[in-house]
């Protein structure tokens, strides 16, 4: 009987580990144990990525019904924001007090709203104006971004990192402090004209909500005491960072990557997606734009080339471990496992990948921030009911699967190259992982990672045997996508509707 | 009549819901401690005045008072958190979530589980032997009583029911209708209720809602003879026999 039930609870799963269990005995006789073993560790790699932009795909999607294309474009901004903090983090210094600026000006909205709708405008020149002030803050934010030293940063960016011995010799010297601080006031003025705008002028109808006036005034106090402090610590910042330990700038890298992340995705639920709920189709084409635009702007501020992000000191000391134990004494470039010499940072992948589900699947079962998306999937309207704000909740979600996108970048950094199209890349798997594990399903996000990374590894083993095209791997996943598709049209935990 | 006697005061609201005018002047009073009981026909906008006090569907014109507090322009979650405990039709609780879970996700401050657990189990005994199950294995009368069980872990002044008889056996609605009486001793209860027998014999108070307007008011004792009235706006399928069980069985 238990056995019986234990069954049909968990039918799907168990039939996926048979048959990978099948398949893998026969692989491990048919291919010998040494190659085996490489193509299993590398499809775990490769399903540790997937993974990583994955589960904030089904995340977002299973709580909002948000479907987020940029979530590959999130991936390759955390790449890039922690190669650069971990290479040369002039740019990031000399950028934040800017960003910090223009998110004060944007937060000013429910500010602006108690003040502004009162105002007495004839309904003909309301929308005049709010496209007046919107023309009116671009004008002054391009003055105030033109000229900054983008391009110049990005290029002392690239000379770090060949230079590897000394990074510090390429930490340029920058505009004088007197002079910078009209940067940060002009997009501080920018980002509050654009909130003027949104806030509406003028137009009675707007609902006015006085506690959150009162909220957004804070974290505009908070942005704007941010903003002082980037600008005081721009050029003292990346000489203390590139001073650090190896590692622990690595570690701070992953931290920096994973919050641009999740701050971006903040931003983008809160100004893009929140005022697209009622039209869903809009959401889908915003955020596809957004992926283009991202593209755009990486390639403009880093020119479109592939870098290669050095590993830390713990994953590069020459020479091979002979197990686990001795590579945490050594931090050697590779490690013996069962008689494969296998890249040690690969594991390190992998290991970030598991601790991801993990700290995930603990998250939504025994947080309270789990129960209540857990029990937004179902019924949104009835958590808001109980007195809970929904619409935070859903920006938390979408920032936590940006920030998770964006580790995953970053952690991936070091053995693939930082590229412009590293975010399509990975959109693409991101989303057949999705869809064979089931719209909405962590452990789903899982075991679709699981099975297309495998697929990747052994495809690419057997072109290569064979001397087949390379091709069949990347087919493999698909093939795999519509297998799962024509016998559970949900995906393999996908809820039935 | 003071104003402090009515703890929800709904004053003429019109909701729209999409392009459809669904409400076209509702005004309801609750009485503090009281029962009342919204009735009418289906689609008459019952629902949708419950929704409207709460904010989930806010009414475009007319404006609501709760415990002397305008409700105009707050969302959902405030006025919620400000003290109404909301139990929706068709018995929508977590199904994906345990008993525990579903109860405890309606805290509003830590603790408040802990506090009303006594008060809860004794009104739903059921509950405290199934509180590890997940929702999705309870049986239709067992998710309606965790539904109401769920409003009142906080510390909620109004509780607004939806249909809580809805497609339960006549001797669950007996059970139900006594742990609504109950839970009206501590609290003020404003209800939905298709099954008329149990609305006369549980609310003091009445408003007939039809065609998304209240055209009727008044105690319960007296629509009880008033037959026409009864007939008129609540349909022939109604027959008041106090005493017999005639609810609109069926179910689990």
């Amino acid at each position: 009987m238990k056995i019986k039930a234990f069954w049909r609870e968990n039918n799907t799963l168990l039939s996926v580990a048979l048959i990978l269990l099948a398949l893998s005995i026969f692989g491990l006789f048919s291919m010998g144990l040494e190659p085996f073993v490489r193509t299993t560790l590398s499809g775990f790699t490769l399903s540790a990525l997937y993974f990583m932009v994955a589960a904030g795909l089904t995340l977002v999607f299973g709580l909002m019904d948000v479907l987020n294309f940029s979530q590959g474009s999130m991936l390759m901004i955390g790449a890039y924001a922690g190669w650069q903090f971990y290479t040369n983090p002039t740019f990031l210094f000399g950028l934040a007090p800017l960003v910090f600026a223009l998110m004060a000006g944007l937060t000013m909205m429910a500010v602006l709203h108690p003040l502004v709708s009162k105002w007495r405008i004839p309904e003909q020149w309301q929308s005049r104006l709010r496209a007046l002030l919107l023309v009116l803050a671009v004008v002054i934010g391009v003055l105030a971004v033109a000229g900054v030293d983008f391009r110049g940063l990005a290029s002392t960016a690239m000379v770090a990192t060949m230079v590897a011995g000394n990074p510090l010799a390429e930490a340029t010297l920058q505009e004088p402090l007197a002079s910078f601080w009209i940067r940060p006031l002009l997009l501080f003025l920018s980002g509050a004209l654009i909130a003027l705008a949104q806030a509406r002028p003028g137009d009675s109808t707007v609902v006015v909500y006085k506690d959150q006036s009162r909220r957004s005034g804070m974290i505009v106090a908070g942005l704007l005491a941010l903003v002082i402090v980037a600008t005081l610590v721009r050029e003292s910042g990346p000489l203390a960072v590139l001073t650090t330990n190896g590692n622990l700038r690595f570690v701070l890298a992953l931290i920096v990557g994973t919050l641009v992340g999740a701050g971006l995705g903040a931003v983008i639920e809160t100004t893009l997606i929140s005022p697209l709920y009622v039209r869903p189709l809009y959401q889908v084409i915003i955020t596809m734009g957004l992926a283009f635009v991202i593209s755009e702007l990486i390639q403009l501020l880093w020119d479109p080339l592939p870098y290669a992000m050095s590993r830390p000191p713990a994953f590069s000391q020459p020479g091979k471990a002979e197990n686990i134990w001795a590579f945490f004494q050594g931090g050697n470039t590779t490690v013996d496992i069962l008689g494969v010499t296998f890249p040690s940072y690969r594991l390190f992948i992998i290991a970030l990948g598991v601790l991801m589900f993990v700290g995930l699947t603990l998250v939504l079962k025994y947080t309270r921030l789990g129960m209540i998306i857990r029990a937004g999937v179902q019924d949104r309207e009835m958590v808001e009911a109980l007195g809970i704000n929904v619409k935070r909740v859903f920006t938390l979600v979408f920032a936590l699967g940006t920030g998770l996108a964006a580790l995953g970048g970053i952690g991936a950094a070091p053995f693939v190259p930082v590229e412009p199209v590293m975010g399509d890349r990975y959109l693409m798997q991101g989303f057949i992982t999705v869809v064979i594990g089931g719209m909405g399903s962590t452990t789903g996000a899982a075991v679709g990672a699981l099975l297309l990374g495998l697929a990747r590894a052994f495809g690419d083993y057997l072109a290569l045997k064979f001397s087949l095209s390379p091709a069949i791997s990347e087919a493999s996943t698909v093939i795999i996508m519509a297998i799962v598709l024509l016998a559970r049209p949900a995906g393999l935990l996908g809820r039935r509707e | 009549m003071v104003e402090q006697d009515f703890i929800l005061e709904v004053d003429a609201i019109h909701t729209f819901i999409g392009q459809f005018h669904i409400l076209e002047g509702v005004t309801v009073q609750v009485r503090c401690n009281s029962i009342t009981v919204l009735l009418g026909r289906n689609g008459a906008g019952k629902t949708t005045t419950l929704k409207s006090i709460l904010g989930l569907t806010p009414p475009r014109i007319g404006r609501v008072l709760f415990d002397g507090r305008e409700l105009q322009g707050k969302r959902a979650y405030d006025i919620a958190a400000m003290g109404i405990g909301f139990v929706p039709e068709h018995r929508a609780i977590f199904r994906n979530l345990s008993v525990a879970e579903n109860l405890r996700i309606a805290e509003r401050k830590k603790g408040d589980l802990e506090r009303k657990a006594e008060f809860i189990f004794g009104l739903f005994p059921d509950l405290k032997r199934l509180y590890k199950l997940p929702g999705n294995h309870l049986s239709g009368g067992q998710q309606q009583m965790l539904a109401v069980a769920r409003a009142l872990v906080a510390d909620n002044k109004l509780l607004l029911i939806d249909e809580p008889s809805e497609g339960l056996a006549p001797i669950l609605i007996e059970q139900m209708m006594e742990a609504i009486r109950e839970l009206s001793a501590t609290t003020t209860v404003l209800l939905v209720e298709q099954n008329f027998l149990m609305a006369s014999r549980l609310a003091q108070y009445y408003y007939i809602i039809d065609d998304g307007k209240s055209v009727h008011q008044g105690e319960m004792a007296d629509l009880i003879h008033d037959e026409a009235l009864v007939h008129q706006y609540l349909g022939a399928s109604v027959r008041v026999e106090v005493g017999a069980s005639s609810g609109r069985g069926g179910g689990k």
